[in-house]
């Protein structure tokens, strides 16, 4: 005959976790069906209904409910199978469950975590399809009620809302569809807490490289390398609990633009270095004519090799070495000539002054970066969260 | 006459066999009691054989409809409740949720479940009886997933007194829902329970309330979880409305943890403060050895940035900031700032050095110390050279062989610098500033400590 009207009520009970790397939630609910079998009316004077629990369910026709796109689901089953029947005296029948369902959510990662997901869960009938069985939500778009208490930890719970559709299988026709749709919101905090302001402190800790004394190399290197190597522990970080998607997400917009300035300070240093080691160059081949030797002052000697020197060190480049007294014993051999240097320092000043100005122009590089990259930092910031928020 | 006492002992014989078979089915069915009763068999069969009948049968199960509840249409029956806790098995701060393994009973009353018995004794069954009867549906509301242990069969118990009580036991592992709060972890405490409803039958239909009230919780003496203190358990009974269907009756069993904080003190605490105290003795490190100083404090950010990431790694996502956050991130500022203490230091002394460049190229002069006796006496680099003893000290000067030579060499050259007299005025504030460089690192060496121990005392008050 004509097809039976089946209405359905939902009552969420807990969501209970959001899988990214899987894509799905997991959802326990309620789920109850109203409908009329005239075959189930019996005589009553006061007009009550009759309770059963599960065992009665085998015997009479209940409608196949299932969740479309659903993983795994079970019905609780403790103590006893948590199913309820209520017939009434007119044949209205009430049928109760109790389910847990892990259903599928397609997710959009490309702004995450700055990101909203819409996921829904989708009951259709199994068997009967429109002509035979109508799903309905039994109180339109109050049907779905959530207990008060509900909440996730990483989510805000933005609204549920109840919907329904047709669907249609080229095999065996149209089907009644009831949507449960909710959108979560995600809590940008932990993330905040967790991958951006640990990269930003190491962009920042880049930053205090310009202001070393360029002289210091090993200092300036490690610095460089260590901010390095902790921006590229933090992208690991992130990356372990994300599936593996093929578009670029928010977060790793912002790191990956951090690494890259974290990066280029330490490219920066090397072009410092290098142009300083030139003009050095440029100096000595001057002096070398002249002596056969070079001098480098205390402090630079040091920056080179690490060891403490309070001489003017006169030194073969070959003998370069990393024996600290042997350069100390050699420098206080030569100390011995230091009033000879004074004499001709005072025309190597001149030429030292145009060798200074250009070494004092590599400061200019610092100084210019000290400016460049806390600024340009800056407006990147407001690009970007002015674009995602 | 032989044949009619033929026939009266035949007669005799039928109705012997008559009276003892009666007799024999009486026996049939007040045979279980006998059997404990006695091992005395009046009769020498195999046992295996004799039992035909089923408890069914005894118990009239076939007679009555057990899909209705007893008293079906009557007033609502009271169904006891009895808890004994085995253990508490996990409790998951990712999933916040806690998993428990208990005893439930029930203690019902079912008039057609009354047998006739003598000794007044009760009969038990195995699990399979319960298919057959009426049982109360209790479920736990809040549950994630539950299963009644089945190993080596089922573990329920059913026990039927002749009066038609019944005692319904099993043994049962819920892992259950805990809202927890995370904002005082790791020294925080959590609340959880534990919750009892009946699914199908409403407040009019099955009353359940705890059997002993208060005693009705009882625990196994050795139940102890390794990361918890179980404070107390405890039991309370509410009723659940629902919209559709109506109120039910709501059994709790509430229990309050308290967290140890043993582990992470030896686990996140502790490495913390030693990375604070290590980034400290960087402002006791010459300010002239760059490197050390540098590679001590970036070392000390990226240990500290090591340990948040594994603090986190076991913690769910919450929006809110944990009492370890706090600890850990102002730990993580301390260290920062010292290398940027450093920076400022060594950018001061740079600065410096270079008006002291300035100043020498403009009135350049033989009559200066060069600048590595400088260093000598007062232990700072630079490439000036000093044109005055003022602000030299006893206290700041290197105390090595064959230093009294080159200071009477100074002492002969300051002599000729009068003219000189006017740029010692800059170079004496040059050398104040070199010297004040130390200051920085002089009051680090008592700020940072000072603060850092500041905050810990404000922490664990306020925590604690």
């Amino acid at each position: 005959g004509s097809p039976i009207p089946v209405g359905i009520d939902v009552q969420v009970e807990s969501i209970d976790s959001i899988s990214e790397v899987d894509m799905d939630f997991t959802m326990t609910l309620y789920l109850r069906h109203y409908w009329k079998d005239e075959r189930l009316s019996f005589r009553s004077n006061k007009n009550k209904s009759m309770t059963f629990d599960g065992r009665l369910i085998k015997k009479i026709w209940v409608p196949d409910v299932f969740f479309v796109h659903s993983k795994r689901s079970f019905i609780h089953d403790t103590t006893v199978e948590n199913v309820m029947l209520r017939v009434y005296p007119d044949g209205n029948v009430l049928f109760s469950l109790r389910i847990t369902v892990s259903a599928m959510c397609f997710m959009d990662f490309s702004r995450f975590p700055l990101d909203t997901q819409n996921c829904s869960l989708e009951l259709e009938s199994y068997a009967y399809n429109e002509d035979d069985l109508m799903l309905y939500w039994k109180h339109g778009n109050k049907s779905l009620s959530t207990d008060e208490h509900i909440s996730l930890s990483q989510f805000f719970i933005e609204e549920f809302s109840a919907s329904s559709g047709l669907a249609f299988y080229s095999s065996t026709g149209w089907y009644n569809r009831l949507f449960i749709n909710f959108a979560l919101r995600r809590h940008i905090f932990f993330f905040v807490l967790q991958s951006y302001f640990p990269a930003m402190l190491m962009v920042m800790l880049s930053w205090v490289s310009f202001w070393i004394d360029r002289r210091a190399v090993p200092a300036r290197v490690s610095l460089g390398i260590t901010t390095v190597l902790t921006m590229s522990t933090i992208m690991t970080g992130v990356s372990a609990s994300m599936p593996q998607v093929s578009y670029i997400k928010a977060v790793d917009v912002y790191l990956w633009i951090s690494f890259l300035f974290v990066f280029l300070s330490v490219i920066e240093y090397a072009a410092v270095n290098y142009l300083t080691t030139i003009e050095e160059r440029k100096q000595l081949k001057k002096r070398g004519k002249a002596s056969g030797m070079y001098s480098i002052d205390a402090v630079q000697a040091m920056a080179f090799d690490g060891c403490f020197h309070d001489t003017d060190v006169d030194m073969d480049l070959t003998a370069f070495s990393d024996r600290c007294e042997e350069n100390d014993t050699r420098a206080r051999a030569a100390s011995v000539s230091n009033v000879d240097t004074t004499r001709i320092k005072r025309k190597r000043s001149l030429k030292g002054n145009v060798g200074r100005i250009i070494l004092q122009n590599n400061h200019v590089i610092d100084t210019y970066s000290r400016i460049i990259f806390p600024s340009v930092y800056i407006v990147f910031n407001f690009f970007y969260w002015g674009l995602y928020i | 006459m032989p044949y009619f006492a033929k026939l009266l002992l035949l007669m005799f014989c039928l109705v012997h066999l008559v009276e003892s078979r009666k007799h024999r089915r009486r026996r049939w069915t007040s045979q279980l009691e006998v059997q404990r009763a006695s091992h005395i068999y009046k009769k020498n069969h195999d046992m295996t054989k004799t039992w035909k009948g089923k408890p069914e049968q005894l118990l009239r199960v076939d007679d009555h409809d057990f899909t209705m509840r007893p008293a079906f249409g009557g007033p609502a029956i009271p169904v006891g409740v009895d808890v004994q806790v085995e253990s508490l098995d996990s409790i998951s701060e990712v999933d916040m949720d806690f998993t428990m393994t208990l005893y439930l009973r029930h203690y019902w009353k079912d008039e057609r479940l009354s047998f006739p018995s003598i000794t007044n004794k009760s009969m038990t069954f195995d699990g399979r009886l319960v298919k057959k009867i009426w049982v109360p549906d209790v479920f736990f509301v809040h549950s994630k997933r539950s299963f009644i242990h089945d190993t080596t069969t089922d573990n329920i118990m059913l026990r039927v007194f002749p009066d038609g009580h019944v005692l319904y036991s099993m043994r049962i592992t819920v892992t259950a829902m805990c809202n927890m709060d995370f904002s005082h972890f790791p020294l925080d405490s959590q609340t959880c329970s534990l919750e009892l409803e009946s699914y199908a039958y409403t407040d009019e239909d099955l009353m359940l309330y705890w059997k002993n009230g208060n005693e009705s919780l009882k625990t196994d003496e050795k139940i102890s979880l390794s990361q918890f203190l179980i404070q107390k358990f405890h039991t309370t009974s509410r009723l659940a409305f629902y919209s559709s269907t109506g109120w039910y009756n709501r059994l709790y069993i509430n229990f309050t943890l308290r967290r140890h904080i043993f582990f992470f003190l030896l686990q996140t605490y502790f490495p913390a403060t030693l990375m604070v105290m290590l980034s400290w003795v960087s402002f006791w490190i010459d300010h002239r050895a760059v490197p050390a100083r540098v590679s001590l404090g970036i070392t000390t950010v990226l240990t500290m940035s090591t340990i948040i990431t594994g603090v986190n790694a076991s913690m769910p996502r919450v929006s809110y900031i944990k009492a370890v956050d706090i600890y850990l991130w102002v730990s993580f500022v301390f260290v920062f700032l010292s290398v940027l203490e450093y920076a400022a230091v060594n950018y001061l002394t740079t600065v410096q050095e270079r008006k002291e460049t300035k100043l020498r190229e403009r009135f350049p002069c033989t009559c200066g110390i060069p600048h590595s006796k400088t260093m000598m006496l007062d232990g700072n680099y630079s490439e000036s050279d000093a044109n005055s003893l003022a602000g030299y000290t006893r206290s700041q000067m290197v105390p090595e062989e064959g230093k009294q030579e080159k200071m009477v060499v100074h002492l002969a050259m300051s002599n000729e610098s009068n003219s000189s007299r006017k740029r010692g005025l800059k170079g004496h504030v040059g050398l104040r500033i070199i010297q004040n460089t130390h200051a920085i690192d002089k009051y680090s060496r008592l700020l940072f400590p000072g603060t850092y121990i500041f905050f810990n005392l404000i922490y664990w008050s306020v925590f604690s």
